[in-house]
């Protein structure tokens, strides 16, 4: 194209002349005809109404796990959905054949769930089914199956499963929790890491400790933990294989080790020293060891993480005077300010696709999550429980969890990312705090 | 069939039987008879000697046969001569003789009795034969005459069964030719319709052509009247229409805002939305505000999205129109509606 001749070029200048006429006409010819044409640019601003018909069952199923009542919890956790009380039900159909559409469409409902689970010599199999009540079509139709001790995994699957027909958005409801409780008190206080389903059930211990844990963090295949413990009197990274319990510590510099956070590649460690005097952002790359200094700025730089592409950094500083949320495009780059009129904004955790970043924001004296949009600079307050705090997004970013407290105590609560519903976990003995979502895993 | 028929030759067997054994019987009665009668009549037959019968009349002989006479009175001189003479003789004589002639007499009536007795015997037999060869006739003839009748009756049932033959043969050959008949007729009568129905349709053709030819040329005459009217008439309505147009397009507007506060209502945009997508929906109305359809035109490239446009669409049972026919004529029986979410929470 660059070498072509003079002629050649006049040749396709005529052509784009001809083309530009063409483009003319037909836009004189269809604002001519002057259809009506209606834009709608908002939608509604509630959950959408499903209805979750309680599976059929056909053989011996584990007593207490209602797979249906599992998945109807997760799509109300997601604060996205309003599953229909099953009471209010007119016809309880476990097949295509015996979904009336009509009368769900009476009920004010969009999507109808309906499944039947099968015991097949101690293994639970479900087939279910997905319809759009308004088109009247089946936009999802599968089998699943789990060992009858496991139906609860087999629940948030038809939960991702179900979530993703709807919303395009794979979902987010078989990944991993990890967060710490506190028991007691003094001398006699516990720190647990936990490892939990997503509504907090089947919660396992992984490590107890006299001293306290903090910021755990995920490692992108879901496979280790990185936190920080006090175990030896003083805090250190420690790097935790969940499958087989083995540890090995990933900083133990004298002073301040914290706030560990995974490269989206698995291949490095974000932390934050004070080796050389200052609390700075590090870099730390596991396989060989290495530690780069990513900030240098007199003021407490911390808390840093990942944006969704492993290209910038967003972390905390009080170099303004104050916490505030700094972004730099790239390690070593300039970091340029993004939060203002408060005095407090700590903790980003941006989500997974690059629009957003969520921070612990005061207001008033009080502190919730807050969202921002990167394109547009727009703060959202998503909590208004007043001591939140430790925000971590879902891996497909419609979710948050975070940690608050409830009748003095401290809770985790599940919130839509847009600020909907609200879901707290069952609590478990004592405090719970520094919660983090893991990913995705397949 | 047969077993009658059998039946029936039995019973004329039985029937004859008896007639032949009786004539039978009856004809050898009547030979033994007349055998019987044979020898008994012979000697009796015997003629007498005539002139013992001549002679020997009293002398006031009866009025003899004419014969008699004569040969009498000739020979009565001679003896009348010689009489006198002989008288005396004669007289012994003829006393002695006439004894004799009166013994005579007496074994003549009883020979003759006997003759009379034997004459009616015979009569009787005869009487007795012919009435038996009456009957034995009478018999043969009844005999012939069963035979006869058997014969004719035979002659006749096979005469009938002829007749009856030829009968039915004659009527199926009727009936053939009754149907060949029909059918004909039949055959005629389509042609005939179907020549009807050629000229009804030809008479038709030629009428519409008729019709045609004269719509045309009353089309041109009104055509032309039209013209100069409707030309009045534009521009007359060409004033209300713009008048009315301005009114329309009000309408059109505030109907157009109820139908995107529903719209936005009714859709909820999935979590996978992003400000830049735009699904463009083609949806055709029914008067009453009902959906008709709704087609996909132009894709969000996302399905979840495209998902949710149609299916917000797709929720409200009625969308609100116009009730001035034109109105939603124009604008609503069929719009676009274009999902473009501008404000994601």
């Amino acid at each position: 194209m660059h070498k072509s001749n003079n002629s050649r070029h006049g040749l396709a200048k005529r052509h784009l002349t001809a083309i530009g006429w063409l483009l003319v006409m037909c836009f004189v010819a269809s604002s001519a005809r002057a259809e009506l044409l209606i834009r709608i640019t908002e939608g509604a601003n509630s959950a959408i109404p499903v209805a979750v018909v309680p599976f059929a069952e056909s053989g011996a199923m584990p007593a207490g796990d209602k797979v249906s009542s599992i998945v109807q919890a997760d799509l109300t956790m997601s604060g996205e959905f309003k599953p229909l009380d099953p009471s209010k039900m007119l016809s309880l159909p476990s097949e295509r054949s015996e979904v009336y559409f009509r009368d769900w469409r009476m009920l004010g409902q969009r999507y109808v769930l309906v499944g039947q689970l099968t015991n097949n010599s101690g293994k639970i199999e479900a087939r279910y089914e997905l319809f759009d009540v308004n088109r009247e079509q089946r936009i999802l139709g599968e089998t699943a199956a789990a060992p009858a001790g496991n139906v609860r995994s087999l629940a948030h699957h038809i939960s991702d499963r179900v979530y993703e027909a709807i919303t395009g958005e794979p979902g987010a409801f078989s990944t991993k929790l990890a967060y710490v409780t506190l028991s007691g008190s003094g001398k006699n206080s516990v720190y647990r890491l936990h490892v939990s389903d997503i509504d907090g059930q089947r919660s396992k211990v992984r490590l107890e400790s006299d001293e306290p844990i903090l910021s755990p963090s995920w490692s992108p295949d879901g496979k280790k933990l990185a936190y920080v413990s006090f175990e030896t009197g003083k805090p250190a990274i420690y790097i935790h294989e969940l499958a087989t319990g083995k540890r090995t510590k990933a900083a133990d510099f004298p002073g301040l080790n914290s706030a560990p956070a995974w490269s989206p590649d698995g291949q490095s460690l974000l932390m934050t020293l004070s080796k050389d005097g200052n609390a700075e952002v590090y870099e730390k790359n596991l396989a060989s060891g290495r530690i780069t200094k990513l900030t240098n700025h007199w003021a407490i730089d911390t808390e840093a993480a990942w944006d969704h592409a492993g290209k910038g950094v967003f972390f905390t500083s009080d170099r303004s005077g104050g916490p505030q949320i700094y972004y730099m495009e790239r390690p070593g780059a300039e970091a340029r300010r993004l939060t203002f009129g408060s005095r407090y904004n700590a903790r980003p955790r941006p989500d997974s696709k690059g629009e957003y970043v969520y921070y612990v924001h005061q207001r008033d004296r009080s502190f919730h999550i807050a969202r921002r949009n990167l394109k547009t600079d727009e703060e959202f307050i998503v909590t208004r429980t007043g001591t939140d705090e430790s925000p971590s997004v879902s891996p497909n970013g419609r979710m948050l969890i975070y940690a608050t407290e409830q009748g003095g105590k401290g809770v985790l609560t599940v919130v839509s990312a847009d600020g909907g519903a609200a879901y707290s976990l069952p609590a478990s003995e004592g405090e719970v705090r520094e919660p983090a979502w893991g990913p995705i895993t397949r | 069939m047969k077993g009658h028929e059998r039946d029936t030759v039995n019973k004329e067997n039985v029937s004859l039987k008896s007639p032949v054994a009786l004539s039978l019987g009856l004809h050898l009665m009547i030979v033994v008879v007349a055998l019987a009668g044979w020898s008994w009549t012979n000697p009796v037959q015997e003629p007498e000697p005539r002139s013992i019968s001549a002679r020997l009349i009293s002398p006031e002989p009866k009025p003899s046969p004419v014969v008699d006479e004569k040969d009498q009175r000739d020979e009565a001189e001679k003896r009348e001569q010689a009489a006198e003479k002989q008288r005396q003789k004669d007289e012994a004589e003829r006393k002695k003789a006439q004894q004799e002639a009166e013994r005579k007499a007496a074994e003549k009536a009883a020979q003759e009795k006997a003759r009379k007795l034997e004459q009616e015997r015979k009569q009787q037999e005869a009487k007795a034969r012919e009435k038996a060869e009456q009957q034995a006739r009478a018999k043969e003839a009844a005999r012939k005459k069963a035979e006869a009748e058997a014969k004719e009756r035979e002659r006749q049932k096979a005469e009938q069964e002829r007749k009856r033959q030829e009968e039915a043969k004659r009527k199926a050959e009727e009936e053939k030719k009754r149907q060949e008949e029909r059918r004909r007729a039949e055959e005629a009568e389509r042609k005939r319709k179907e020549e009807q129905a050629r000229k009804e349709a030809e008479r038709k053709r030629k009428e519409a052509e008729r019709r045609l030819r004269e719509q045309q040329l009353n089309a041109l005459a009104e055509e032309a009247e039209q013209a100069r009217e409707s030309e009045a008439r534009r521009q007359r309505e060409a004033a209300a229409a713009r008048a009315r147009e301005a009114q329309m397009l009000t309408d059109s507007e505030k109907y157009q805002a109820l139908i995107r506060d529903r719209l936005a209502q009714a859709w909820y945009p999935p979590a996978s939305a992003t400000e830049n997508m735009v699904a463009r929906l083609q949806i055709t109305l029914l008067p009453t505000g009902e959906l008709q359809s709704v087609s996909l035109v132009s894709s969000s490239g996302n399905t979840a999205f495209d998902n949710s446009a149609l299916s917000a669409v797709r929720s409200l049972n009625r969308y609100p129109v116009p009730g001035d026919r034109d109105t939603f004529e124009r604008y609503f029986r069929q719009f676009t509606i274009e999902f473009n979410p501008k404000r994601l929470r």
